[in-house]
């Protein structure tokens, strides 16, 4: 890991008079894999989408790749963001046009080709070997409103993959899959990592969802950062107890995390 | 049939439908088939304010062109996102304010005593009588509008499907909207001077909802949905010319028989479809 990917430094966002996202200092590595948690309403799709430019804070100054993303304008922000991919919580509907999946996967690399520039042979080629990758080469001719959420799911992920980001924002990114795929894209974030030194911000419910190599985890409650630090110094069963009540705790197998409910094994 | 007469006419109803038709694939596709509406009656309320200082004719263009593209842009530069407000409910409200602009400048003609006739032309149009140099300028929006739908053809697929994922991926998003609503507000005012108000938003709708019936992908859209635009204006006219019966009445019932036509080729493809896969199950 090398310099900071992400540095927030007194990060406020404010929305109708109340304070949605409160985070002091942030940095996060070139190379690292953080994963954030919390309940409904703690802020982490609010800090994602602050990466991004897509809200502006209050207060406080957020960098990405070195960039002081407040302040950049329009074309800078462009800039910025074909380098930092963004898979969202709620799936885009997409519009009456029957966009086909191949389409709508291609968007990732509409930014990075360019104005006045149409999309390459290598543009392509990367956009159908992600199609392939996740199991959708027979639906890419398919209009994506008749796709199933997961099959949506999985396009959208396509659609981020083929940007080439530096850094991958992931909000919840298997919700709506079935378990196969969600160990198959636990699976590729992590080959992701190892192999091209991406940075991943990584939002999630589901412990099971942080690959194996998690180098820390961030704890969000009602827009304040309550923990940080690797898997074992956060994911105790108190916190687990204190962020989603009574009932369930906290395994760990082979390096990855999961909930169950008490009685079901324990912390190793 | 008056070949002399009718040959303009002809023309100017293929290229009114191929760049309504081409227009209406985006409109519909971001499903904001208002802004059509909205935008039409921005430069009906041009035009007549321009009419109510004097200007007359094709001159009347410039005032019309101006309000379109004012409101048009206003829309574009306006983030629902950060109002809070969708982008219908937006042009709701722009919309209704047009509207009672445009009957507001109506109401100051019998004011000031001036004959209001030729901008009430504009809420029904006369295509029926369009020239030569009406169908020249209506070719000029259109290939502005075909040189635009190709440049940023890419950006527009990307929009279509979303603004906020298209921003999100790099997509210089605001700008391409921005000059959309600008070639919009072209198109639509130039072809609202032939066609009318009421017209223009059958012919951006139906062919564009009827093209998304019977086939996939943005390309194959916008060109099936530009071909039943221009089917719509001919065979409506050639129905008209036939019959004596008023233009613009025909051309909207052919292009709502197209999308009835469409439901119905799609629904029996289906239905053929799945009876070959029962058939080989």
């Amino acid at each position: 890991m090398s310099a900071a990917a992400i540095e927030i430094d007194g990060l406020s966002v404010t929305r109708g008079g109340r304070t949605i996202l409160a985070v002091e200092r942030l940095a996060v590595d070139a190379g690292e894999v953080l994963g954030v948690l919390g309940p409904n309403g703690a802020g982490k799709t609010t800090l994602l989408k602050c990466a991004t430019g897509m809200i502006r804070p209050s207060s406080g100054s957020i960098r990405v790749l070195g960039h002081p993303v407040g302040r950049l304008g329009p074309i800078g922000l462009a800039r910025l963001r074909r380098r930092v991919a963004l898979l969202a919580q709620i799936l885009a509907p997409g519009g009456e046009m029957p966009l086909t999946l191949r389409e709508v996967v291609s968007i990732g690399r509409t930014g990075r080709a360019g104005l006045l520039r149409p999309l390459s042979r290598h543009d392509w080629r990367l956009v159908d070997q992600w199609i392939e990758h996740l199991g959708l080469r027979e639906l890419a001719r398919q209009p994506y409103g008749l796709l199933s959420g997961g099959e949506q799911r999985k396009a959208l992920l396509a659609m981020a993959m083929v940007q080439e980001p530096e850094i991958l924002l992931l909000d919840e990114p298997t919700a709506n899959l079935d378990a196969y795929w969600r160990e198959q894209i636990v699976a590729t974030l992590g080959d992701l990592h190892r192999k091209g030194n991406l940075t991943i911000v990584l939002v999630c419910h589901d412990l099971e969802t942080l690959p194996a190599g998690t180098h820390r985890v961030l704890v969000l409650r009602a827009g304040r950062v309550v923990a940080q630090g690797t898997g074992a110094e956060v994911l105790t069963h108190e916190r687990i107890e204190d962020l989603y009540g009574p009932g369930l705790t906290v395994l760990r197998r082979e390096g990855r995390w999961l909930l169950a409910p008490h009685g079901a094994g324990g912390c190793r | 049939m008056d070949w002399l007469f009718w040959a303009p006419v002809m023309c100017a109803g293929v290229v009114t439908g191929a760049s309504t038709g081409l227009l209406g694939g985006y409109i519909v596709g971001m499903r904001i088939p208002f802004l059509g509406i909205c935008v039409a009656h921005a430069a009906l309320a041009g035009a007549v304010f321009g009419a109510l200082c004097g200007l007359t004719g094709p001159s009347l263009l410039v005032p019309a062109l101006a309000a379109a593209s004012i409101s048009a842009v206003a829309v574009g530069l306006v983030d629902p996102q950060t109002v809070r407000m969708d982008l219908n409910v937006m042009l709701g409200i722009l919309f209704s304010l047009m509207m009672g602009l445009a009957f507001l400048g109506l109401g100051l003609f019998s004011v000031y005593g001036v004959s209001d006739n030729e901008v009430r032309n504009l809420l029904w149009g006369s295509l029926a009588f369009c020239r030569w140099r009406d169908v020249w300028i209506m070719v000029a929006s259109a290939a502005a509008e075909l040189i635009f739908v190709v440049v940023f053809y890419k950006e527009m697929r990307a929009i279509l499907f979303s603004r906020t994922h298209a921003a999100a991926a790099g997509v210089h998003a605001t700008l391409v909207w921005t000059l959309f609503l600008l070639v919009a507000s072209l198109v639509l005012t130039v072809n609202f001077q032939t066609v009318g108000g009421l017209m223009i938003y059958s012919l951006l709708a139906n062919p564009a909802v009827a093209a998304s019936q019977l086939v996939r992908g943005c390309g194959r859209t916008l060109v099936v949905s530009a071909a039943l635009g221009a089917a719509s204006g001919l065979g409506g006219l050639w129905i008209s010319a036939a019959t004596d019966l008023p233009t613009g009445a025909v051309i909207v019932i052919v292009s709502s028989l197209l999308v009835v036509l469409a439901i119905a080729w799609k629904r029996a493809w289906k239905r053929g479809e799945s009876h070959v896969s029962g058939e080989g199950a």
